[in-house]
């Protein structure tokens, strides 16, 4: 069965965001001429570029008989959502909680999860979270007088 | 150059600058030594911080993160085999033979006396040679800086690992996010989508923090950490170096200084090449050339002098062209310019006291540093031993926080985390991040004096070519593009020939 390689997904993936941005700049208003080639000049040649360079690495892929490496197996793919979701959760809820309650809260549950396989208390953990927070906040808006994100109540 | 004196000795040794610059040092000889950390990943973390301070201070906390970053490199490089950033890859070849022989003591001392000679003189010579340059540079038009900025983006193409096409297509991505925004000199509206906080462009640190930051620790998260690294401390006792030593690796010195200031020099070249290419060259002029990587102290030297002195190397161009010689000089000229100051010929004549400040700045971190160090060196084993579980949970709220920092809304740390799934699938294409950031950064200065050089000319884009200096990095910059393929084509000839001879 003929199976897609990975730089062949990224040549054709590359060449559809050339046309996506060509066909975002084709109703600006300045035209591109050869006098004044205008506001569409530089995403046109980035646009250019990705069509061009898209079409290359699709080709030297399909002609190329080495291997690809493995990027991540299917866990790790995983791990890498979980560290993007509690990330957003993270940032969503900082809007309603603050920054006090919820760093604590995100530095417990990422070191929690990045210790996996790792010796490490879960006291350990809890007063890293506790003491890294207290030391940015402090840090940020007493040195250097910055605000952080307070919670909605306040 | 001597009526500034007074303003860089009041800021140099001012007790609040004084504070901040011992504390950029630490933090940035902590990131340079912890391998998968560097200098510049340090300034892109604590730039916003810096938007809230004067400018002296800010430059002088930015300039220690940069030296304190680059210095501490060599540490992971003697003690664990690791190199703490590709700027002491050639570092690791003989200083971790010397550690695994007892002699970690000497080959970090040949570190922190190589680190300081490779700054102070090249901050010297930087203060020196910066303004004859920038005389020259007023020379220049639009289409000169156009054609320069092309030379610095495809340099760093040309050097980037991997094919041509990823290159070149990283770049354009970064052309790309450079594009959002109103466009110079047309205010057209591009790629904004009715979204008032894309109107001023996106953002520097969103962007870098988010590509270089925050998707590789999920990456490494996702991989799998590496083991703690067993460190042995046993021989971390004394200075470690005779003075005598450094006369004798004289010659050894003075050239991978020279190397590392013009490799520096270079856009888009920095320390992560010239330590490499002195070390090579030291190797090939060695009559010790068999044992090297055995364990031979001229290797350190010639690798730790050649990419701190690709700092005041670096700073030649930034300061006198507003082109980067690296990543930290990027980042510099990013900071600076969001505090209202412009690189280039002009900031001479408007600015020239913060420029000699900078300079001393280097000067005065490259003695700091030292005395760090020299201080500090039985802990350097403790540094490595952080635990991944604390280091990376504390790096990524420090990330989302200065998102927060620069702009007061969460809006922009939700914009973090879409450019660090970006940074994500580009390490998936195998796609360099280098050609990117450098296009990013220049994007807008590129754009602007193209624009301007169509505007002021009648021929249209011939005048690019008729106009001798812009014609010249216009050929090398095609040169750039196409120098895989020549290599390939030389490459082959030479295989024929040899086949013949045979």
């Amino acid at each position: 069965m003929f199976q897609v390689k990975r730089d062949q997904m990224v040549g054709i993936v590359t060449v559809i965001l050339g046309i996506v941005v060509f066909a975002m700049i084709r109703d600006y208003p300045v035209p591109f001429t050869i006098e004044y080639p205008g506001p569409k000049a530089m995403p046109g040649l980035a646009a250019f570029g990705f069509v061009v360079c898209g079409l290359g690495i699709f080709l030297q892929s399909t002609f190329s008989k080495k291997e690809q490496k493995l990027f991540l197996v299917k866990e790790g793919w995983v791990r890498v959502g979980i560290v993007f979701l509690v990330l957003s959760a993270y940032v969503f809820l900082m809007k309603y909680l603050g920054f006090l309650i919820m760093t604590p809260i995100v530095c417990y549950v990422l070191s929690t999860l990045f210790s996996k396989g790792w010796k490490s208390a879960t006291k350990g953990r809890i007063l890293f979270s506790v003491l890294f927070t207290l030391f940015v906040y402090f840090l940020y808006t007493k040195a250097f007088s910055l605000p952080m994100p307070d919670p909605v109540w306040m | 150059m001597e009526q500034y004196l007074p303003f860089v000795f009041s800021n140099l040794f001012n007790g609040y600058n004084l504070v901040l610059t011992l504390a950029g040092t630490i933090i940035g000889i902590i990131f340079g030594a912890i391998p998968g950390l560097s200098g510049s990943l340090a300034m892109m973390l604590f730039m916003p911080l810096t938007y809230h301070m004067a400018l002296g201070p800010g430059v002088m906390f930015l300039i220690s993160l940069w030296v304190g970053g680059c210095s501490g490199a060599f540490i992971g490089s003697v003690l664990l085999g690791i190199p703490g950033s590709p700027s002491s890859v050639a570092t690791v070849f003989d200083g971790y033979p010397m550690a695994k022989k007892g002699q970690a003591s000497h080959a970090l001392a040949i570190g922190m006396v190589a680190s300081f000679i490779g700054t102070f003189f090249s901050a010297i010579l930087g203060a020196l040679l910066a303004q004859s340059i920038a005389a020259i540079a007023f020379k220049l038009g639009p289409w000169e800086y156009f054609s320069l900025c092309m030379v610095a983006i495809t340099m760093v193409i040309a050097i980037s690992k991997g094919d041509m096409c990823k290159g070149l297509t990283s770049a354009c991505i970064g052309l790309l996010f450079a594009s959002v925004g109103f466009s110079p000199i047309d205010a057209q509206e591009r790629f904004v989508f009715g979204n008032m906080y894309l109107m001023s462009g996106l953002s520097l640190t969103v962007v870098l923090i988010s590509i270089f930051g925050i998707s590789r620790i999920a990456l490494e998260y996702g991989r799998g950490f590496d083991k703690l690294p067993d460190v042995d401390d046993s021989s971390l006792k004394g200075f470690g170096l005779h003075w005598l030593e450094i006369f004798e690796q004289g010659v050894n010195i003075i050239r991978s200084f020279l190397i590392g200031l013009v490799i520096g020099f270079l856009p888009g070249m920095g320390a992560g090449l010239s330590n490499l290419v002195a070390y090579s060259t030291c190797k090939n002029h060695s009559k010790r050339a068999g044992e090297f990587g055995t364990g031979v102290p001229d290797g350190i030297w010639a690798s730790e002098v050649s990419n701190n002195a690709a700092i005041g190397g670096a700073m030649i161009p930034m300061v006198s062209l507003g082109i980067p010689g690296d990543t930290s000089t990027a980042l510099l000229i990013g900071a600076l310019s969001i505090q209202g100051l412009e690189m280039g010929p002009m900031v001479f004549r408007n600015s020239g006291n913060l420029v000699y400040m900078m300079f001393a700045a280097v000067a005065f971190d490259a003695i700091l540093v030292l005395l760090i160090q020299m201080a500090s060196k039985r802990w350097f084993p403790y540094i490595l031993k952080v635990p991944y579980h604390y280091m990376y949970p504390a790096l990524l709220v420090i990330s989302l926080v200065s998102a927060y920092v620069e702009s007061g809304s969460l809006y922009k740390c939700g914009m973090m985390i879409v450019f660090a799934i970006i940074g994500l699938l580009m390490l998936f294409a195998g796609l360099p991040s280098a050609p990117m950031m450098l296009a990013f950064i220049l994007g807008p200065t590129l754009e602007s004096n193209m624009l301007k050089g169509f505007q002021s000319s009648d021929n249209g884009i011939a005048t690019f070519f008729t106009r001798p200096v812009s014609c010249c990095f216009l050929v090398v910059a095609i040169g750039c593009i196409f120098s895989p393929v020549l290599r390939m084509l030389f490459q082959r000839r030479r295989e024929v020939a040899d086949e013949a001879c045979d």
